[in-house]
């Protein structure tokens, strides 16, 4: 399940340099800065980090409470949390990049031939992006992944199929909007074709709030990303991932740390992306700044 | 425009998307390179040529994809969804059986979602960039930041596990029995029925459930409710009201909020949509007998009639929930009335 977070207005100005700064002093998006770096961080060092294999079994040593050997507890098959979370990041944190660039990809590219084209096309286009939003993401997802076979990249796969819609319907605005200024008419003038003004014109005047809501995106598809694997529809069972860590461990309910841990690793991931969300937003959008 | 007029014409919208959204999950189901053979025929039997033979025809997954199209939408007119392919029963008698459970759910859940939302929202516009605005804004932003399958846990853990102060998992209680069959919703048939116990019972058992997904929805209302109130708040006509001498609690009510709850409108039909296919992560950890729970059993067996019944069922559910939001617009946005 995932808000509906409505597209930031992004305002290219010339002040854009000190609205960065103003974002660089709000102390929450600093904080969700730093917890996002310190997660890339741990996932890229885990092989490093990490004081234990995540796959390596210890039956002896199963279903430990935290301790000063097993820092996190260890679950069913005596594998050591902490290193499994260490490296859930290594898997669910490339899964949500890569869903929002594809899905960013894809919708700019539908939005900005439905805005561009106008008329039949945009009617088309725009309808059709409609109807895939009118599915709920997780339930259409979990068909596709259902039909291809639970993977991570099938996970991967439909969520790029079923998250492009507010994408393109972004671009398509930017597109339209774009469209009315002159330099787009002198570059017509000047002889330039379609596909030119697309790409070389266009593209580098819209590219910058697709690129900004889909980092603000990156929390919501690491979300969905979970939620599939959570119903066993993405990583393999002895997968280290957070959202398969969590659907095993809801079966040793009272060996609380075998699902609260790899859980909060995803809840404080999400809620980094969201502070600077919340960040961007306040400082784009003048009416609700203080 | 007159109330019908409105009406019919959004009607006449709904149709093409009701019809494409048949056409979607369609194609998904079929389009695909999975075999529901694979997941449906014993091991045994994929070796045996007149069986898999027998199963395809069947099923009709011998016909071209088109023609398989045109039948589903004929029997679909005729109500008629097909069979699961895993219960063996028709899929609208399975949603039937399963969909009052969380359709009550999920109704709870808005409800409890929209009154904290709601009131988080003004209290945080009200008293804007002061220790309760920002107590506020964080809870808001662990809803919608949190798993709702984390959230569930943490809260079966400590306020049934541990304090006691809610029921577990399931609908009702071992030993309460069930209300007799009218709506499928253990509430109200229990109501119906005058049956006290198994009605607090059953109220009982969606505290915990609604909390969780309210406490997502409530984020999210929160959050709009919170911004959309002090763009509201800003506005030259809440001066006027200021300056005539009016109370600022009424200011704030009926000026302000009355005009600010016009995006939460528009969001609840999109929220509720989001519940019932949300159901599918906490259905699985409150044993909650629902769709959701369904849903999931027939994506793991690729039991396509019951996938695409469940997708086409929550996409018109979808469509229908805006349709009424929609029709509410009619009633608080004067201007709709005149457009």
């Amino acid at each position: 399940m995932i808000a509906p977070v409505a597209a930031p207005k992004v305002v290219a100005s010339s002040s854009a340099r000190r609205r960065l700064r103003q974002l660089r002093r709000q102390p929450a998006v600093i904080a969700g800065l730093v917890v996002i770096a310190a997660w890339f961080a741990l996932a890229a060092l885990a092989p490093v980090l990490a004081p234990y294999e995540p796959l390596e079994q210890n039956i002896q040593q199963r279903l430990q409470p935290p301790n000063e050997t097993y820092l996190l507890g260890t679950d069913e098959l005596g594998r050591d949390v902490l290193s499994r979370v260490l490296h859930g990041g290594r898997i669910t944190i490339p899964a949500g990049l890569a869903v929002v660039v594809i899905n960013s990809i894809i919708g700019w590219l539908v939005g900005a031939v439905a805005g561009f084209a106008g008329r039949l096309w945009d009617e088309v286009m725009m309808r059709v992006t409609e109807l895939f939003m009118a599915f709920p993401t997780i339930i259409l997802a979990m068909a596709v992944t259902a039909a291809l076979g639970p993977e991570i990249r099938n996970a991967v796969l439909a969520l790029i199929i079923v998250r492009w819609t507010n994408y393109a319907r972004l671009t398509r605005g930017l597109i339209i909007e774009a469209k009315t200024h002159e330099y787009v008419d002198a570059a017509r003038a000047l002889g330039a074709k379609n596909p030119y003004l697309l790409f070389k014109t266009l593209l580098p005047n819209t590219i910058a709030p697709v690129v900004v809501y889909g980092s603000l995106d990156i929390g919501n598809a690491i979300l969905l990303f979970a939620g599939l694997s959570f119903l066993g529809l993405g990583p393999e069972p002895s997968s280290p991932e957070w959202g398969r860590m969590i659907s095993i461990g809801i079966h040793f309910f009272d060996q609380w740390w075998m699902w609260l841990f790899p859980g909060l690793a995803i809840a404080s991931l999400v809620m980094a992306f969201n502070f600077i969300g919340d960040g961007l937003r306040d400082m784009l959008d003048p009416r609700t700044r203080a | 425009m007159p109330l019908y007029q409105y009406i019919v014409r959004r009607v006449l919208f709904a149709i093409p998307l009701v019809l494409g959204i048949t056409v979607v999950a369609f194609l998904i189901a079929n389009a695909i390179p999975a075999d529901p053979i694979n997941a449906n025929l014993p091991q045994s039997a994929l070796n045996n040529e007149r069986l898999v033979q027998a199963f395809r025809e069947k099923w009709g997954l011998d016909q071209p994809l088109h023609v398989q199209y045109l039948t589903y939408l004929g029997n679909l007119l005729r109500g008629d969804m097909g069979v699961s392919i895993r219960t063996n029963q028709p899929v609208l008698d399975d949603i039937r059986q399963f969909l009052p459970a969380t359709v009550e759910l999920a109704t709870t859940s808005i409800l409890v979602g929209l009154l904290l939302g709601v009131s988080f929202g003004i209290v945080s516009a009200v008293w804007r960039n002061s220790p309760v605005d920002y107590l506020v804004r964080v809870v808001a932003l662990i809803g919608v930041s949190f798993p709702v399958f984390l959230l569930a846990l943490i809260g079966l853990s400590v306020l049934h596990a541990q304090l006691g102060w809610t029921a577990g998992p399931g609908r009702l209680g071992f030993l309460v029995s069930r209300p007799p069959h009218v709506t499928g919703l253990y509430t109200v048939d229990a109501l119906l029925a005058g049956q006290w116990a198994t009605l607090r019972d059953a109220l009982w058992h969606l505290v915990l459930p609604s909390l969780v997904l309210g406490m997502y929805v409530s984020g999210i209302i929160a959050r709009i409710t919170r911004s959309s109130l002090l763009e509201v708040l800003s506005s030259d006509y809440i001066r006027t009201a200021r300056a005539k001498g009016q109370r600022e609690a009424f200011v704030i009510l009926r000026h302000g909020l009355s005009n600010a709850l016009i995006p939460v409108v528009t969001l609840l039909g999109v929220l509720y949509g989001n519940l019932l296919a949300g159901a599918v992560l906490t259905e699985a950890i409150f044993a909650w007998p629902g769709i959701g729970r369904y849903a999931y059993r027939a994506s793991t067996s690729q039991d396509f009639p019951a996938i695409m019944g469940v997708s086409m069922l929550i996409a018109f559910i979808y469509v229908v929930a805006n349709f009424i939001v929609d029709f509410l617009y009619f009633f608080i946005d004067p201007r709709i009335r005149y457009a």
